[in-house]
Parts: structure tokens; sequence; C-alpha cells
């Protein structure tokens, strides 16, 4: 037993315990990865003799896979690796005795994960899937950070537009490129139910379905058709965002009426989910409004109704809208992050006609009002605008969406046409975003350098997530049918079949590394001379030395003593001498490829004139 | 130089040049032949080429340990003991007829031989240097004979076996071309000799070449093999002989040639146990070839 053995499994036990910080007390199954880890390093602390040890390297690999299936992230599973790396090099550091040291032990324990990974790309790739674990969890958020809320209400956002904080990021892997700045609105939730303070979105919000109850596999996505991946940091939201239009592709998501996207997985963990990308509106626009879409408290804002009541005179939904437009462009609106508190009496009488000083809350809020008082059916639906287009190094581009990109905006329903979103606050003198440019969408601002190191870590994770988590079971089972096509029958014999070839490969490559490391180049260089002279028919005899075989050689091809004698020289002064150097030995292999040269040339010359005189 | 004895040993020069590196490995040699091949011709030679100073002893069953070493006698004129010293006290010795005399002489040559000096009542006395002793040992079955243990005979750096001369060097030798070892003039001086021995120590090895030779110590260890299983010893005996045949062969640096030429001159007697068998490097031939010697 090495003497690394102890501090590499205590090392072990560390990355565990890092691990086992990011899980979420929510999953029924962190327990166990918790209780199992308490149990390894209690069994670590008596162990003794080397069965003990042997055991506790076993658990901690146990630990570190149940681990790996409750957090399958990027980061994460980085994380699981190294554990699992330093649990195989403390079991190696037990086996292996006293010789090698640490470098050498994780060498060796590089290795054998190397060698794994054949077999795990086999298992990867054809064992039928389990259900990721994360989705079973049940429980509450742990009230996260937002910049959004169920309930809205004017002010609230404020404090968090100044928040650099990560939100989300979309991919659109399959191409197509960034939308346009202009479309950049994704939704998140949608507040309809307005007490004449705060937005409130519908109560029950949905109908929640049971935990654990099986869903339908949505259909994959049919071909040609665009993929939004969409990776979300924690947020105590039920819904997640989405860009409207589009079919989930993940059981755990429902499409709400609303145009909400329900996410069934505890709000409080960060989330990947794909849906389709269309330029087609989704369904939900086509919802027709219910009456609370229209419900607004009489008399709380009278000179807003009265303005609104100017309008309700126009004959359809879509003029009132344009005079609203309008109405809201003559006004001189100036857009703030710090308006100021509005008076509790009539605050929106107050924000339109006096302050008229104000940001998205209020925009959204005022003209969704005005829109209802109009007469017209409208709502408000918060989520987040624009965000910043990046290109990380040598990977897929994406959205990086902060917590300062949080918006709210309007939407009006127009008879013939359906939900229309429409952004007041883009009316306003100032708007940021007006100014901003496709690249720099966001209001989070130019970040430093480790902002840029962050956003190419995002890049990583996002290439993770589509390429590993992304592959779910109906990609394998396309996959399969790629494969096999009709005679999806032999599945088990394929699987089989490839378990046992990638397990021959990973064998014979450790038994290759084994049989390299005690080989060097010089030595490789006299292999293969030697090869080309068994081709020809002349081996080494048994015991024979170099020097011998040289000049038996010699005797059969007496053109060639030249270059030989100059390889045997060289090889030999490398080999034996007492100052071998690297130039020398390049010099031995570039006299060994001359002597193979000449030994070729030398014999196709001979046949050559063999041919003539026939 | 090995021109000069050559000239002495016509036909030999292998043989020569084995006894020379022997020498320059500071070994001693046990030579095994039938009477009359050249035995005494050629530790004559090695000894006059670089101007030594040689004696011969021929061992006989009645032969005493003191015969050997000198003793001390008594000076009457000074009235005390003072040392005597006996033949050992040469640069050279030819042991003749070794498996003559008793073992208890034996054991005395051979403990000189290891030690490098003789120990009479209580008093050490060094023996010279450059120091070789050249034992002969007739091969033929004979009576009053007491044969070498195997534990002696791994003193002995190396056996050689002269063997019949070739045809046409018998003839040259008989038309008495052949020079006498008396005609030889020495080029070197005990000076000379003990330089090219520190030469030797010097030769370089290298790692592969001492896995080589430690290949060649385990197989020798490991069954199937018929011989007895070499000593550490035998591993420092061919290392050093080797050494002295690459500083023979003009090189600063040993080989596995180097190893092969002298291996069944250093380890064939340690491993037959002092039978020999019907080749004289039949067991050598076989370690040599359960070895790959293509490092």
């Amino acid at each position: 037993m090495s003497r690394a053995a102890a501090p590499l499994q205590w090392l072990t036990m560390g990355l565990l315990a890092v691990g086992l910080l990011g899980l979420s007390p929510a999953l029924s199954l962190s327990l166990l990865a918790f209780g199992l880890a308490v149990l390894t390093a209690l069994k670590l602390r008596e162990a003794r003799r080397i069965e003990e040890r042997r055991v506790v390297a076993l658990l901690q690999l146990v630990c570190a896979g149940l681990l790996a299936a409750l957090r399958p992230e990027l980061g994460p599973s980085l994380l699981q690796g190294l554990a699992i790396l330093m649990a195989l090099a403390g079991l190696l550091a037990l086996e292996l005795g006293a010789g090698p040291d640490w470098k050498a032990l994780l060498r060796r324990s590089l290795q054998v994960l190397l060698a794994a990974l054949p077999i795990a790309l086999v298992l990867f790739l054809l064992l039928p899937r389990l259900t990721p674990f994360s989705n079973l969890g049940t429980g509450h958020g742990m009230g996260a950070v937002t910049g959004l809320s169920d309930s809205m209400e004017p002010g609230s956002i404020a404090k968090l537009s100044v928040s650099r904080e990560a939100a989300a990021r979309v991919a659109f892997p399959l191409g197509g490129g960034p939308p346009p700045l202009e479309q950049r609105y994704w939704r998140v939730l949608v507040h309809e139910r307005f007490d004449g303070r705060s937005w409130r979105s519908a109560e029950p919000p949905f109908a929640r379905p049971a935990a654990g109850q099986p869903t339908p596999a949505p259909p994959p996505p049919a071909p040609g058709e665009g993929i939004q991946l969409w990776l979300t940091e924690p947020s105590g939201l039920s819904t997640v965002p989405w860009s409207g239009a589009g079919r989930p592709l993940s059981a755990d998501l429902n499409l709400q009426r609303s145009g909400e996207l329900l996410n069934r997985a505890p709000g409080s963990q960060r989330r990947v989910y794909a849906l389709t990308r269309t330029a087609e509106p989704g369904d939900w626009r086509s919802v027709p409004p219910g009456p609370s879409d229209l419900l607004l408290p009489r008399g709380e804002n009278p000179k807003l109704e009265a303005l609104a009541g100017e309008w309700r005179r126009l004959g359809s939904e879509r003029e009132r809208l344009n005079a609203a437009g309008s109405w809201f462009r003559a006004q001189p609106f100036r857009y703030s992050l710090e308006p100021g508190a509005l008076p509790r009496q009539a605050p929106l009488d107050h924000f339109l006609f006096e302050t008229r000083l104000g940001f998205c809350g209020h925009y959204a809020s005022a003209f969704t009002t005005l829109m209802r008082a109009a007469g017209v059916p409208a709502r408000v639906v918060s989520g987040y605008r624009g965000g910043q287009w990046v290109q990380p190094v040598g990977g897929t581009g994406y959205i990086d969406l902060r917590q300062a990109d949080a918006h709210a905006w309007s939407e009006v329903w127009l008879q013939g046409e359906g939900w229309r979103r429409v952004d007041p606050t883009a009316w306003a003198d100032g708007d940021p975003l007006a100014s901003a440019t496709a690249g720099a969408g966001s209001l989070a601002g130019a970040g430093g350098p480790w902002d840029w190191l962050q956003q190419q870590w995002w890049g990583l994770d996002i290439a993770w997530a589509r390429w590993w988590l992304g592959y779910d079971s109906e990609q394998q089972q396309a996959l399969v049918a790629r494969l096999l096509g009709k005679q999806r029958h032999l599945l088990g014999l394929v699987v089989l079949l490839a378990v046992a070839i990638s397990l021959a490969a990973s064998l014979g490559g450790l038994g290759w590394l084994g049989r390299r490391r005690s080989g060097d180049p010089l030595r490789l260089e006299l292999e293969r001379t030697l090869r080309a002279f068994a081709r020809q028919g002349m081996a080494p005899q048994a015991g024979e030395t170099l020097a011998g075989f040289a000049q038996r050689l010699t005797r059969r091809w007496p053109e060639l003593a030249g270059p030989l004698g100059d390889f045997v020289e060289q090889y030999q002064g490398q080999r034996f001498a007492s100052t071998p150097s690297r130039s020398g030995r390049r010099e031995a292999q570039r006299l060994g490829r001359v002597l193979r040269r000449s030994l070729n040339t030398g014999i196709q010359s001979k046949e050559a004139v063999q041919r003539v005189d026939r | 130089m090995i021109s000069a004895i050559g000239e002495v040993l016509l036909g030999k020069e292998h043989q020569v040049r084995l006894a020379l590196a022997c020498l320059l490995a500071r070994g001693h040699l046990l030579i095994e032949d039938l009477p009359g091949m050249g035995k005494t011709t050629l530790a004559e030679a090695l000894a006059r080429s670089f101007g030594l100073g040689f004696k011969r002893v021929s061992f006989t069953s009645d032969l005493l340990p003191a015969d050997l070493t000198g003793l001390n006698v008594f000076d009457p004129a000074a009235a005390s003991f003072h040392f005597q010293p006996g033949p050992l006290f040469s640069q050279v010795l030819l042991a003749d007829e070794i498996n003559r005399a008793s073992p208890r002489t034996q054991s005395a040559l051979l403990e000189a031989m290891a030690a490098g000096r003789v120990s009479v009542d209580g008093t050490s006395h060094p023996l010279p240097r450059p120091f070789l002793v050249i034992a002969t040992q007739n091969g033929l079955d004979q009576g009053g004979t007491s044969a070498l243990p195997e534990s002696q005979l791994d003193r002995f750096l190396m056996r050689l076996s002269l063997g019949y001369p070739p045809r046409q060097a018998e003839r040259a030798l008989l038309q008495g071309e052949g020079l006498r070892p008396d005609g030889i003039t020495h080029a070197f001086g005990p000076d000379d000799l003990l330089q090219l021995q520190e030469r030797c120590d010097r030769q370089h090895c290298s790692g592969a070449l001492l896995d080589y030779v430690l290949d060649l110590l385990e197989r020798s260890r490991r069954q199937p093999f018929q011989g007895h299983p070499l000593s550490p010893r035998a591993g420092l005996a061919l290392v050093a002989a080797a050494r002295a045949w690459s500083l023979l062969e003009g090189r600063d640096h040993v080989i596995p040639d180097d190893v092969q030429a002298v291996l069944a001159a250093v380890c064939e007697h340690r491993m037959d146990g002092g039978q020999r068998g019907d080749t004289d490097r039949e067991l050598s031939q076989r370690l040599q070839e359960g070895v790959d010697g293509l490092r």
C-alpha cells in the first residue's frame, strides 16, 4: 500500500463533499447521496487494513456515480470526473504497492479512465436510458433570486435592473443565427389580475400535474425545424422563459393557454430544456381573452379613465391601440431607473400626467390599464428583453440574459389577429434598448475579463447540454433506428457485441500503454528496422546481439554495409555510451530510416535486374 | 601486444585476449587442459609482456600451505624470527596442476587470491600488486587429485581451455616459427598494467547493458536451466571481464557483444560445477540464447 493512498482517498472525500454542496435537498436522492458520503468518510476514518480501504474506494465510486446521476451539468460533471480520478488513483495506490509516486498514480488513473471511455460511449449511445433523476424530485423552491416574480408592482424591478446576475442562456444549435434585436422578447410570466397597484398571475396559476405521473414524450423535432436550447439559473418561478414560438421537446414542460411555459421540475434548480424554433406564432396567441383581461378597479385613476374614455369612442380595437400609441409618443415620457415612488392615491394618473418618468413596469402597467379602460383586452407580460449575443471561442453562439434584462411589456387582444405584443417602454425617451446594438443587446453593460471567462464557460456549458444532456431517449431511438433499420430486435446482441469490442479495445490499449512505457523511441526505431529486415527473411537468432546480427546482414547484403554500420554504431553509441543525447537519438532514427530505405531500394533494384535478365 | 603473445602461442588469439582481459580485470585465471597444450607458455608470456615477476609452483599432494606463503624462520644472528616470503609473493604465479594439492593448500592459495594478503603467525603481509594467479588443472581423470569445490571455482574470474591449435598454426609450430616466451621484449611495465586496470573500472556500463547482464543472471536462476545458478559474484565478474574486453576492443563503453565474448570463460565453470560437459561452452551458449541480446 503506497503512502499516497490515504491522502488521495481523503482528497476524493473532499471533492465529493464539494459536489454534495451543490445538491438540492428537494431531491429525495440527495439524502441518499449525502448519507452514503458520510458513511464513506466514517469508514475511511477507521480503515486500517487494505481490504477496508478497497471498500472505501468502491463506496467513493458509487457516491460519485450517484452524484453524476443527480447533477449532470458540465461543472458538476467535471468535479465528479476529478473525484473519480482521485478515487481510482487511491485504489491504484492500494494495489500497486509503494512504488509509484503521485504523478505516476494520477497518470495511471487517467489511463484507466480513458480506457473506460469506449465502453462508456457504447453504453451512453445504446443502452436504454433512464429518466433523469433530477426530474423525480418534488418540493418547493428555495426562494431563489430573480428579476421576476409572480406579482409585479412597478418599482419591484427597479432594484434588479442593475443586477448583472446571470438569468438564462439560449442557444440555437441548429443554426439560424440570433433573432433580430427587436424580436428578442422572452416570455416568462403573464399577469392578468390587477388590483390598482400590483399585477398578479391568474389564480390558481395552472393545474399542476401530479409529479411522477407519466407524460407522453413529445414528438422529436421535424427535420428542418430549428431548436432553442435553454439553460436557466435557479429561480423561484414555476415557469421558464421561451421565445413564444415553438413547442417544448421535454416531457416535463407544459405549454399553458396563456403562453407561459410551465416547468414541472423544481424552480430552485438549474434547468436545461429545449423547444423547437419556428417563425409561426404559437397557438396561445389565438386563445381568446377571458373576462379577467378587461378587469380593472374603477375610479382609482380618474384621469386615465377619462383619457381612455375618449378612445373608447373609436370603432375598432386597432384604432384605439394606434391612438394610444400616438398619445404616448406625443407625451414627453422619459425612461428612468429611479423614478421615485408613486403616491398611493391614483398612482397611474400621477405617472401618466405628472412625472412621466419610469421604467418598463410603469409603462406596461399604465398602458395595459389604459387599454382595459378603453375596452381592449390587455395583460402584462414579464420576462426578458434583448440579451447579449455571445460567440464563444470555437463554440455555438448564444444569447446571454442577465437579471438586468428583466422586462415587462403588454399584450393586447386584437380581433382577427389575436394577442399582439406592445412594448410601451419603446415609446419613451431614453429607452436603453433603442440605442443598443444587436451584439450588446443587454442592459447589463459590458463586463470585465471575468465576464468574458464566464461567457466562454457558458459556451462550453451549452455544448455540453446539447451533446450530453440533450441526448435523450428519442435521439437514442433515432440512432438505433438509423443503425439497425428493421433489425431492431438485434439491439441486445449489438449492445453486447459493442461492449465486448470496446472492452477488448480498452484492455488492448492499456496493454499497449504498458508495453510502450518500457520502450523508448530509440528502441522503437530498432524494432522498426528489425521488422524491415524480418520482411526480407532475416531475423535475429536467439541471443544474438545487434553487432552480430549486423554482421550476418552484411554477409547477405554487402551493399548495405555502409548504412548498416552507421546505424549500428550510432545506435550502440546512444544505447551504451556514457553520454546519450536527444540529437544523437534523432541521428540514430535518421540513420535507421536511411538504412530501411536503402534496404528497400536495393531489393527493388535487384528484383528489377532479375526481371530484365529474364 | 596481443600479437606478440600470439606469436608465442600460435593460433590462440581469442584465448590470449581473454587471458589479457582477465589480467586487466584483476581476476585470476584457471586454465584447464591436457598437458602440452601451452598453458605454461601462456602464463609466462603474459607475465613477460608486462615485465612482471613470474614464479611457478608445481602443486603436489604433499605441498603445504607454508610452502606457498613462506614462513617465519629463526635468524640466529639477530636472535629473532623473520619472515621468509614464499612463491606467492610474486606478481604472476603459475600454480601448476592445482588439483593435485591437498584441499588445505588449495584453500590457502585461494584465500590469498581473494584477499590480496597472506597471514602468517598472526602477521599479515600484503601481496605485490598487480597479483595474478594462473592455475592450471589437468582435465584427465587421474588418481590422487582433489578437484576444486564449486565455491573455490567461483574465485577464478575465468576458466579457459586452450585446445588444439589449428593445423596451420601447428605446422608453423613444428617448423619452429613460434617465439619462446623469453624472447618477448616487454613494452609495458607493471605501472602501465595498474593504469590499464584503473581504466577498466571507468569503462561505462549503461543501464541497458546492466539490464542485459541482470537478465542473464536471472535466466540462469530460473527453471528450466540445467546449470548451477549464477551468484552475484558471478555478475560482478561478468561485468568486470566485459569492461576489460571492451577496453581491449578500443571502446570506452561496454556493449552486449563484450559480455557475450567473455560469457563462456567467466560463467561456464560457475555453472557446470567443475564437471565439464561435452563441449566446453554448452551451458553458457544456452544461457546466451535464452536472453534477448538485441538491446
